[in-house]
């Protein structure tokens, strides 16, 4: 991760070295001008809306999309799956339009609102929500109503065999595992040629390597295919991954909208790489500032949950490196109430490992592994085994914050965006 | 000596009864059920809470609504007096109505709960698949509801069959017309002849157990089909 940045916005986004592979097959896209602005790929989706999700949520939104990956970034309740569902016709704005590929398909002011049928939108979700009754090529053909036979038959087997589903076709969904049954939802979604393709975390409850291979796929299928993206997540490493433009929704408003690596930082190698597991003294974690309150700061972690930190002064969008010395991780099986630490993460413990009279705990908690070293008498007193679900107590001051680069805040981008 | 046409005369009449009274309650409680399960409008509890009243309602009270209602001077009964000349009262038809009314709310409420259970997003993802409404119902939410829609036509059935006191108050007990198997039963026990009740009570009661156990079978819940736990690709 010590490559350099690029200080200035000069070249094409995906120019630095080096590129993951699965980035290289993305065929040729217009490479100037410079990554915050869609200017070189027409906009597709046009929106503009104003919709009031929750007496604490307002969101005030304007974004267009054209044939690339936005990646809409935030931590939870910032407003994304909330603005995917505006978007897909699933909630109806309280003002604004939509626009997708010169259709309106809403307009409050001319009273317009595109039934979800019309709209011609796939979207995959958190929940593949498959039909259980259908088989998989059930499911893929279920939006394929209405074309010729012959039609249908060969489009299902062109999106089953993009997606990697051609073996599983007379599955039903209940005896598929977790990635298999998000390529079928892809799939699926994929079929009818939609103009757009909204993703609402769909990997997030895969493990890391099902998600890159997903990832990676998704992008591939998006260069073939030509079909907006808008993916939401809150994995900066996804983000980094799939995004060809980033925007970062906070509090219901886009905070700040740019390329990816220069919005979250480059780094170099998989996701996987910087998350040293086997670091005996402390778990050392990549996040990104999402938000500060009063003296403490939210980082979103890659792969994890938020976590709170002591205040950085670093905008929202940088990106911090933290570690947690395995001795200030306390260990908890029942419930608690009352917790004045700020962390309280749910994790399974993935093997113990004595060491004399300690015993060193790894727990896997998304897909991060945190380690932590606990006297070995509370280890026997806990019973803990591999298996088991437990839940870790952080004091967000025992959270050391590590230096980052300082060239992210520099190249740091704020809201700045070119009028339609 | 024990199957006569005392005994199978009744037990028919009850099946036909039944039978007919089942097919009246799915044709107009699967559209109240989903009416109901899915439908946002004013006034559904109250909507709820009168088709469900025959369930708590003593079937005598019902049975003497009923007459009311569909006798020449009720106001059910000059309709049907106006457009069919004659009244469904002391008739065979009186007891298919009255077993309609009083095996309804079996047939709704689970028929409501199987449909309120179909996941809405499965409906929003073929919608955006681009279904219209007809075909999400016919294609999604009926195929994920079908265990508890048979499973409240099989408790309706049942009902129907065993109802006694609503279709007497209605129908009456005429020997041949309107005597159904519950009546029949009564009537034996009254009369003396306890061979006939029992074997009138055994033949009910083995439909009965058989429905029972159908419906155990086809009850959502019985064989869990849950999603196995998800896991990821290897």
């Amino acid at each position: 991760m010590s490559q350099s940045l690029p200080l200035s916005n000069q070249g094409p986004p995906r120019a630095g070295p080096p590129a993951p592979s699965g980035r290289d097959d993305r065929g040729p896209r217009p490479s100037a001008g410079s990554p915050p602005d869609a200017g070189d790929r027409p906009p597709i989706l046009e929106v503009s809306v104003r919709h009031r999700v929750h007496p604490g949520l307002f969101l005030e939104v304007d974004v267009t999309v054209g044939r690339e990956i936005v990646v809409l970034f935030g931590r939870s309740g910032a407003g994304k799956t909330s603005l995917l569902r505006l978007i897909a016709g699933l909630d109806r704005p309280d003002e604004g339009r939509v626009s997708l590929g010169g259709r309106l398909l809403f307009d409050r002011a001319e009273g317009v609102c595109m039934p979800l049928r019309a709209r011609r939108i796939g979207m995959i979700f958190q929940h593949d929500r498959l039909f259980p009754h259908l088989s998989v090529a059930g499911n893929l053909r279920f939006g394929l109503a209405g074309r010729p036979r012959r039609e249908a038959r060969d489009r299902v087997a062109e999106v089953a065999s993009l997606c990697g589903v051609d073996a599983l076709l007379d599955r039903r969904p209940g005896t598929l595992s977790g990635g298999e049954r998000q390529r079928v939802a892809l799939a699926r979604a994929l079929a009818p040629r939609p103009e757009l393709l909204l993703c609402d975390e769909p990997f997030s409850a895969l493990d890391l390597d099902a998600r890159d291979a997903l990832a990676d796929r998704l992008r591939r299928i998006q260069a073939r295919e030509g079909v907006p993206v808008l993916y939401v997540t809150h994995s900066p490493a996804e983000a980094r991954r799939l995004g060809d433009r980033l925007v970062l929704l906070d509090g219901g408003r886009i905070a700040a909208e740019g390329s990816p690596g220069t919005l979250l930082g480059r780094r170099s190698g998989r996701e996987g790489d910087d998350e040293p597991s086997d670091d005996l003294h402390a778990t050392t974690l990549r996040g990104v500032v999402v938000g500060h309150d009063g003296q403490s700061t939210r980082l979103a972690i890659d792969g994890g949950p938020e976590l709170v930190v002591p205040r950085l002064d670093r905008p929202i969008g940088a990106e911090a490196v933290v570690s947690v010395p395995a001795d200030d991780i306390i260990l908890l099986l029942g419930p608690v109430a009352g917790l004045s630490a700020r962390n309280l993460i749910p994790g399974t413990v993935e093997r113990c490992r004595p060491t004399g009279a300690e015993t060193e705990v790894v727990v896997a908690s998304g897909a991060v592994r945190w380690t932590a070293r606990i006297p070995a008498a509370s280890a026997e007193a806990m019973a803990l085994q591999p298996g088991l679900s437990v839940r870790m107590i952080v004091r967000a001051r025992s959270v050391r914050v590590r230096p980052v680069p300082p060239t992210l805040q520099d190249t740091f981008t704020p809201l700045n965006r070119p009028s339609p | 000596m024990v199957v006569s046409i005392e005994t199978i005369g009744p037990l028919l009449l009850s099946i036909r009864v039944a039978s007919l009274a089942t097919l009246a309650i799915v044709v107009v409680g699967l559209p109240t059920a989903i009416l109901l399960a899915r439908g946002r409008f004013p006034g559904k509890g109250l909507l709820t809470g009168i088709m469900t009243l025959p369930l708590v309602l003593p079937p005598t009270v019902l049975g003497y609504v009923l007459l009311l209602m569909l006798g020449r001077q009720g106001p059910v009964g000059k309709v049907l007096e106006r457009l069919f000349g004659g009244v469904p009262v002391f008739h065979w038809t009186g007891l298919v109505i009255a077993a309609t009314v009083a095996a309804f709310p079996l047939f709704l409420l689970p028929a409501r709960g199987a449909i309120e259970a179909v996941d809405p997003g499965l409906e929003d993802a073929a919608r955006l698949l681009g279904r219209r409404e007809s075909s999400v119902l016919l294609r999604v939410t009926l195929p994920l509801a079908w265990r508890g829609v048979l499973a409240g036509a099989l408790l309706a059935f049942a009902r129907a069959l065993g109802d006694f006191g609503a279709s007497l108050m209605v129908a009456g007990d005429i020997p041949g017309r309107t005597r159904t198997a519950a009546m029949a039963i009564y009537d034996a026990v009254e009369a003396g002849q306890p061979a006939n009740a029992a074997w009138l009570s055994a033949l009910i009661a083995s439909v009965a157990v058989v429905l029972l156990i159908v419906v155990n079978r086809v009850m959502p819940g019985s064989s869990p089909p849950g999603r196995p736990p998800s896991k990821s690709d290897p």
